[in-house]
């Protein structure tokens, strides 16, 4: 039943197929066994290169995060203004879950199964986001504007929501409407939209930035 | 006297914020200045492995203590 493969290759077709079981059936959804069936091999050879599932698990998110977006080539290219800033950041994103939809799963999965290390890995994620609007809406807001800290953290909120949901809708539970409409554009009018939501105009979008690949 | 010229203190800040930071640094500096970096962000060690690369400012060093990473870029010339 198994082909014989050298144990890098073992180890990465393991890693391989349970990322796709815990992205279908969270982590509490899935066994060893059922990993091992998938697989085609015993349940041993599972504990040979893991000693358990929560081993297995978190090796798995290690392998996604290191093909974590680097936003570097974003800064590099694009203008250092906060509007092109943004949208590079938003295509680096949403490339890396059109790369990976299962990282779009486990996420949600790892919100209800309440596992720290993995809500960790994916708050990680999008305190880029939070961390680049809200300094730099720290750094522009007034001091006299009402209600600055709360606005300030909302706008985060609100950017990550957007994201977050647009992704959803296209990857999670694809719709007819926005069959037609690329992420890229739809990702640009948010962006926009946001902008305006917070006071700030889009003012030069031809400088908009590039990524790479 | 310090053996850096300026430092930037990018510490509990996610990715791309020392880099762009850093980036706004660097350029308010005179060619062969150095700017020392303080980050928490685990990432930064290969973002600014990869922005040396990319823009041909020299990592002196790069080293990590307790959690912090600390960098040393010279500006090119």
């Amino acid at each position: 039943m198994s082909v014989r493969l050298p144990g890098p290759e073992r180890r990465e077709s393991i890693l391989g197929a349970s990322q796709r079981l815990f992205a279908e059936k969270g982590y509490h959804g899935v066994s060893i066994d059922e990993i091992a069936r998938e697989v085609s091999v015993s349940p041993a050879i599972i504990y040979r290169h893991f000693k358990s599932k929560q081993v297995l698990y978190d090796a798995v998110l290690q392998r996604m995060s290191a093909q974590r977006e680097s936003y570097v080539q974003t800064v590099i290219n694009s203008g250092t203004s906060f509007e092109d800033v943004l949208t590079g950041m938003t295509q680096v994103y949403i490339k890396s879950i059109d790369e990976n939809p299962d990282l779009l799963r486990i996420e949600l999965q790892s919100l209800l199964d309440r596992n720290p290390a993995t809500s960790d890995f994916f708050k990680n994620r999008w305190k880029s986001f939070t961390d680049y609007i809200e300094f730099s809406l720290n750094e522009r807001l007034p001091y006299d504007t009402p209600n600055r800290e709360v606005r300030i953290l909302a706008a985060g909120l609100m950017f990550q929501g957007m994201l977050r949901e647009a992704l959803l809708q296209k990857y999670l539970q694809p719709e007819d409407r926005l069959v037609d409409v690329s992420l890229f554009e739809l990702s640009h009018e948010l962006v926009r939209l946001f902008l305006r939501a917070i006071g700030i105009e889009k003012s030069h979008l031809s400088r908009r930035a590039v990524i790479s690949g | 006297m310090s053996d850096f010229d300026s430092e930037l203190d990018a510490t509990g800040l996610n990715c791309p914020l020392p880099i762009l930071r850093a980036k706004k640094a660097i350029a308010a500096m005179d060619n062969g200045q150095t700017l020392r970096i303080i980050a928490t962000d685990p990432g930064s060690v290969k973002d600014f492995e990869a922005f040396c690369k990319q823009t041909g400012n020299e990592l002196l060093s790069s080293g990590e203590e307790e959690g912090k990473f600390t960098f040393l870029i010279k500006k090119a010339a």
